[in-house]
């Protein structure tokens, strides 16, 4: 189990909070490898599709990141973000899906900090929810 | 000439896709003008080892219906798809896994011990699960296996050409039979449906405003539906938006939503998730709390998002993981 | 996805030591030259050098590259160099895909193993995302490069006369008779003390002569269509019943005309007739009738203004226009109103003689106003000792919890001028803090704090005042700082009142379709580097329409807003429009309109005819929403397809 290392899809929107990610980058200040990262122009363009496709492609974990309320680039694309995180999470528990394993947070471009403390908490507790065995149970 | 021959088969099935042969009425003797049908089980006498004595390829067209789930549907379907020269998923249930597909998001066990010891109208003291070998004595007892998973048929075979529906527009299932008979050349995948949702056709259209929000979901049963405006402006559940139309809007008319058994439209990758999206976007707040309540007043949202599509979808199942 | 038409060219950046030593190159080299289609892959040291370019733009020609991946720094670095080299190379430039593992990856791992292996997966993705990339084309447009300017004030003058230096058509419309809009009432500007008239009136008047600039006085807009370089725009020129190519503004009207209304322009502190110039000096100087109150228009007998008319300008038949413009561009400053204090029981306005709002007390200063610039007492009498009472509506919850800016300036200012108006009075300005930023406040403030007879009292909490009338004079009573209660009796108090959005911008916000921030004010693009623009292309923000703001601040929003237009606006040149957008496909869309009402800048339209949705690509801004919410997945987000992304998902987590 420990050296199980979970694979995060991350959707980040191009004005906050992939701009953080950069910016991170630039002040080289390391966070967990597990990360992969998904450049969409808004969190309002994450579609649930993407999501459910990545669990299907083995990710362990989903992350979408937007900008904070009021500060969405195209008005409230973050907003739309939300609605469909809420109605996904809660479809995904019946599929067995562990909440903890679809996160939503505002990150604005200068939060850095926060940034990282988002990614490693999340492969954190990944790490405890160990894989998604999304082959078994079949025949 | 030789006259083309038809089969027709039917695996986990409730028999509507049947009646939607029956259905046909008179348009079956057109059909049978110019073809045999030599494999029907719900309606002629045919033993398998019969289908086991043909050539491969022999027969022109075969619709097979139900979804997948014991051993007997994945050796007919292979041994049909051997046979045929076209094989044709007719119906919900072989196109996209149907409503039986519902029963992905419980294990084998669960439904069997559902169906054969918790169920009230049924009397099983000794806990007896159907065994796909067992002895009576003397006698060695032989039964299909029961699969872990509901599959749809294009999981199992090689499949041409798909007819939607539960059960589907007689009109697709002549058109899709008559395709073949005429010797017309279609896209190996084709659907015999509509490629628009179901908005396109409905009649109820128009009465959908340009801006439809929703700040509570509304059930069947709570409330007296105008019988000419669209459900989702009712604050209803209908997956018209999300689903094929070229069922006839048979539901419609009866005033009654959309549930989606004609399947997701050709670039939607997950008909569920899709529908989601949408549903989701026009939920009316912003706030946390309150979307969460509006999400809450959708019961069983799996089941309802991908009622008839749930073993060709992308998740397919309840996954397992290891802390549950 | 395998097809022999794509030839993809995979290039690594080293970027000097930057990615060299934080993973292992050469691995992934190896790794990515066995994936579908690609041709070529080349680790090299710094491609955004000259050589680097270089290199590209050859192995394009060379090799016959289709598409091309770079593994190096952010896009948001050399998205753009790399696109140009592309098109130098005859190829369309999206057709590119950027892995970013400098930012995303060499910086932020620092095991090389980690680093190696989370590399290969960034760019496994980024070959395979863009094997789907379609050409885009950026396309043009024809404009109008004629501009509407709503609203004379400071900020709209500004904006009108920058363009028209420019010799660029601009029409301004104003909705009252008279331009120049509150700061044309004022008597002196701080922090100079400059007579308003003396700053503004040449503005003015360059205004009403600039042969660029066509005024549209007393109308309102009433619908805008269009989208940036091709807005329709219906104006509604409400009738002035005085023909204004022949009145000479001489007044004879308004001296025999028997109605007498409150006069707005004075704040209500004085009269005026039916028939009136706004005040003396108001430009256009032209009289205008006002059609609720003038006898003859309300169907009485009464023509005693025609009979006074010396030059027969009088136009009782007249009715309202409707004018049809047809601008690229709209720049909306459109002012602001102030708050009302008789919301607040405590200050006693209305009730209590001698209360004034600022506004008002502007009035009262200026040699135009009802008591010809004398500070007077409404018995006639000077007042000895004045207060002045900071933040009213501003910084409080229960009003407005934004600071207005430049009411501590203007108050300032008040007291500069009431001592120099009557030296000997008593002055007290009750603060709870004071705003005063900029080169020059501090100064103005230490030159009224110098001066005898100017009190200043910080208050426990501007909420906690109250004014009281105590026989022939106000009281007012307050918490002190340290939180006693105390009292002081004053002849006169102003209302330093809150800058507020403008009664009428919700209604103007609905036919602009621009946005509000949560106090009415028009909401800017971007708070820090698109400030004057909105989320409407094409529509701009300036001056306290914004937000509150003091002249400086108007004047600059005013010229920044024409200069955003001038640039980008230009005739004979066409709109380039933003390339990646959405794309409705017609033979999918079923007409169920989820998406319509969801677009920020709505771009969407539903067809009556077709049944379709479709996509205006003048105002779509490419953020994909649409697209994620379209049930029957019938539009395409360009660039960001599904497709493309479900092809970079697979290829971040291919094992």
């Amino acid at each position: 189990m420990n050296s199980f290392e979970p694979k995060i899809i991350a959707f980040l929107c191009n004005w906050c909070s992939y701009e953080c990610a950069d910016s991170v980058g630039r002040a080289q200040k390391e966070y967990p490898s597990n990360l992969r990262v998904v450049r969409v122009m808004c969190s309002g363009r994450v579609d649930p599709q993407f999501v459910i496709k990545a669990f299907k492609e083995d990710a362990e974990g989903i992350m979408i990141l937007g900008c904070h309320a009021g500060e969405c680039h195209y008005k409230e694309g973050n907003y739309q973000a939300l609605r469909r995180y809420i109605l996904l999470k809660k479809m995904l528990a019946q599929f067995g899906i562990e909440g903890g394993r679809l996160r939503l947070h505002w990150v604005s471009a200068s939060e850095g900090d926060k940034f990282v403390t988002i990614v490693s908490e999340m492969v954190r507790d990944l790490k405890k929810l160990g894989p998604l065995l999304l082959r078994d149970m079949e025949r | 000439m030789e006259r083309p021959k038809i089969a027709l088969y039917w695996c986990s099935s409730c028999g509507g896709c049947e009646e939607s042969v029956l259905d046909l009425s008179e348009n079956i003797l057109k059909i049978t003008e110019s073809a045999d049908i030599v494999f029907w089980p719900v309606a002629l006498d045919t033993k398998y080892e019969e289908v086991n004595r043909m050539k491969d390829g022999e027969i022109a067209a075969c619709l097979i219906n139900g979804s997948i789930r014991m051993d007997e549907h994945e050796y007919m379907a292979q041994l049909l798809r051997k046979k045929s020269r076209i094989v044709i998923a007719h119906g919900s249930c072989a196109y996209i896994g149907g409503i039986y597909g519902l029963a992905n998001f419980y294990k084998r066990e669960e439904c069997l011990n559902r169906a054969y010891k918790e169920v009230p109208s049924v009397k099983n003291p000794e806990g007896i699960l159907p065994q796909a070998q067992s002895r009576d004595g003397e006698v060695e007892i032989e039964l299909s296996g029961f699969h872990d998973l509901v599959k749809p048929l294009n999981h199992v075979i090689e499949v041409d050409y798909y007819i939607p529906g539960c059960p589907p527009n007689p009109e697709n299932v002549f058109e899709a039979i008559m395709s073949v008979l005429q010797n017309r050349t279609l896209p190996k995948g084709n659907v015999f449906a509509d490629q628009k949702a179901l908005c396109a056709t409905c009649s109820r259209r128009d009465t959908k405003p340009e801006k439809a929000v929703i700040k509570e979901i509304k059930r069947l049963h709570e409330w007296q539906w105008d019988p000419e405006k669209c459900f989702l402006a009712q604050d209803m559940i209908c997956l018209g938006p999300a689903t094929r139309g070229g069922c006839g809007e048979r539901c419609i008319k009866a005033n009654m939503p959309c549930r989606g058994c004609y399947g997701p439209t050709e670039n939607i990758i997950d008909q569920g998730g899709k529908f989601l999206s949408a549903l989701a976007s026009i939920i009316d707040s912003k706030d946390k709390r309150e979307i969460e309540k509006i999400a809450d007043s959708i019961l069983d949202m799996g089941g309802l998002f991908y009622r008839y599509c749930l073993p060709s979808s992308l998740l397919e199942k309840k996954v397992k993981s290891l802390s549950s | 996805m395998k097809d022999e038409k794509i030839r993809i060219g995979v290039y690594i950046c080293e970027c000097g030591p930057n990615i060299k030593e934080a993973m292992d190159v050469n691995e992934i080299a190896e790794f990515i030259r066995g994936f579908e289609n690609v041709v070529l892959t080349k680790p090299f040291h710094l491609l955004c050098s000259e050589e680097g370019k270089t290199l590209i733009e050859k192995d394009i020609k060379e090799y016959q590259l289709t598409n091309i991946v770079l593994a190096a720094c952010s896009p948001k670095e050399h998205e753009i160099t790399f696109r140009k080299v592309l098109r130098n190379a005859g190829l369309n430039p999206f057709l590119l895909q950027i892995a970013n593992i400098r930012e995303q990856c060499a910086w932020v791992i620092k095991d090389k193993a980690l680093a190696t292996q989370k590399a290969k997966a960034m760019i496994a993705a980024a070959v395979k995302r863009v094997a789907y990339h379609e050409p885009l084309e950026t396309k043009e447009i024809q404009c109008h490069s004629d501009v509407l300017v709503v609203g004379a004030g400071v900020a709209g003058i500004s904006a009108a006369l920058t363009l028209a230096q420019k010799n660029r058509k601009v029409y301004l419309v104003e909705k009252l008779p008279c331009i120049g809009g509150k700061v044309a009432r004022y008597e002196k500007v701080f922090p100079s003390l400059e007579c308003a008239s003396c700053v503004l009136d040449p503005l003015l008047d360059e205004v009403l002569h600039n042969e660029h600039i066509e005024l549209i006085a007393f109308s309102e807009i009433e619908e805008v269509l269009g989208f940036y370089g091709n807005f329709i725009v219906k104006v509604r020129k409400k009738a002035r019943f005085v023909d204004s190519t022949t009145c000479i503004g001489c007044g004879a009207c308004s001296e025999v005309c028997p109605v007498k209304i409150k006069n707005e322009y004075n704040e209500g502190l004085d009269n005026r007739k039916a028939i009136y110039i706004p005040y003396p000096g108001a430009l256009p100087h032209v009289a205008v009738i006002d059609g609720k109150h003038c006898l003859h228009l309300q169907g009485k007998e009464c023509n005693a203004c025609q009979d006074a008319c010396p030059f027969g300008s009088i136009r009782y038949e007249d009715t309202d226009q409707i004018q049809e413009l047809e601008v690229g561009a709209i720049v909306l400053a459109t002012g602001f109103d102030v708050f009302d204090p008789k919301k607040v029981s405590r200050y006693g306005y209305g009730k209590i003689k001698n209360v004034y709002t600022s506004l008002e007390f502007e009035r009262l200063l200026n040699s135009t106003g009802p008591t010809e610039g004398k500070i007077l007492l409404k018995n006639g009498q000077p007042p000895k000792r004045i207060g002045l009472i900071h933040c009213v509506g501003s910084r409080t919850k229960k009003y407005h919890e934004y600071c207005s800016g430049i009411c501590c300036m203007y108050s300032l200012k008040f007291s500069h001028l009431i001592k120099e108006q009557l030296p000997d009075s008593s002055i007290t300005e009750f603060y709870s803090d004071f705003c005063l930023p900029g080169r020059e406040s501090q100064s103005f403030f230490k030159k009224l704090a110098d001066k005898k007879g100017v009190n200043f009292i910080q208050v426990k909490n501007i909420d906690s005042v109250e004014l009281k009338k105590k026989d022939n004079t106000i009281l007012v009573k307050y918490r002190d700082i340290n939180g006693k209660i105390k009292g002081r009796s004053f002849d006169l108090v102003i209302l330093s009142v809150a800058l507020e959005a403008a009664r009428n911008a919700r209604e103007l916000a609905e036919i602009f379709d621009i946005s509000q921030d949560k106090d009415g004010f028009f909401l800017e693009e971007h708070t820090n580097i698109a400030p004057v623009s909105t989320s409407v292309g094409g529509i701009f923000i300036a001056g306290c329409a914004h937000g509150p703001k003091d002249i400086q601040g108007a004047v600059a929003e005013g010229q920044a807003a024409a200069g955003r237009i001038l640039s980008k606006l230009i005739p004979g040149e066409k709109l380039s429009l933003e390339p990646i957008t959405a794309e409705v496909d017609e033979d999918l869309c079923s007409g169920c309109k989820t998406c319509i009402s969801l677009c920020p800048y709505k771009a969407l339209t539903y067809d009556q005819k077709k049944k379709t949705v479709s996509v205006n690509e003048v105002l779509c801004r490419g953020c994909g929403i649409c697209v994620a919410t379209c049930p029957g997945a019938a539009i395409k987000a360009r660039h960001f397809t599904d497709k493309q992304i479900v092809a970079e998902i697979k290829g971040l987590l291919q094992r």
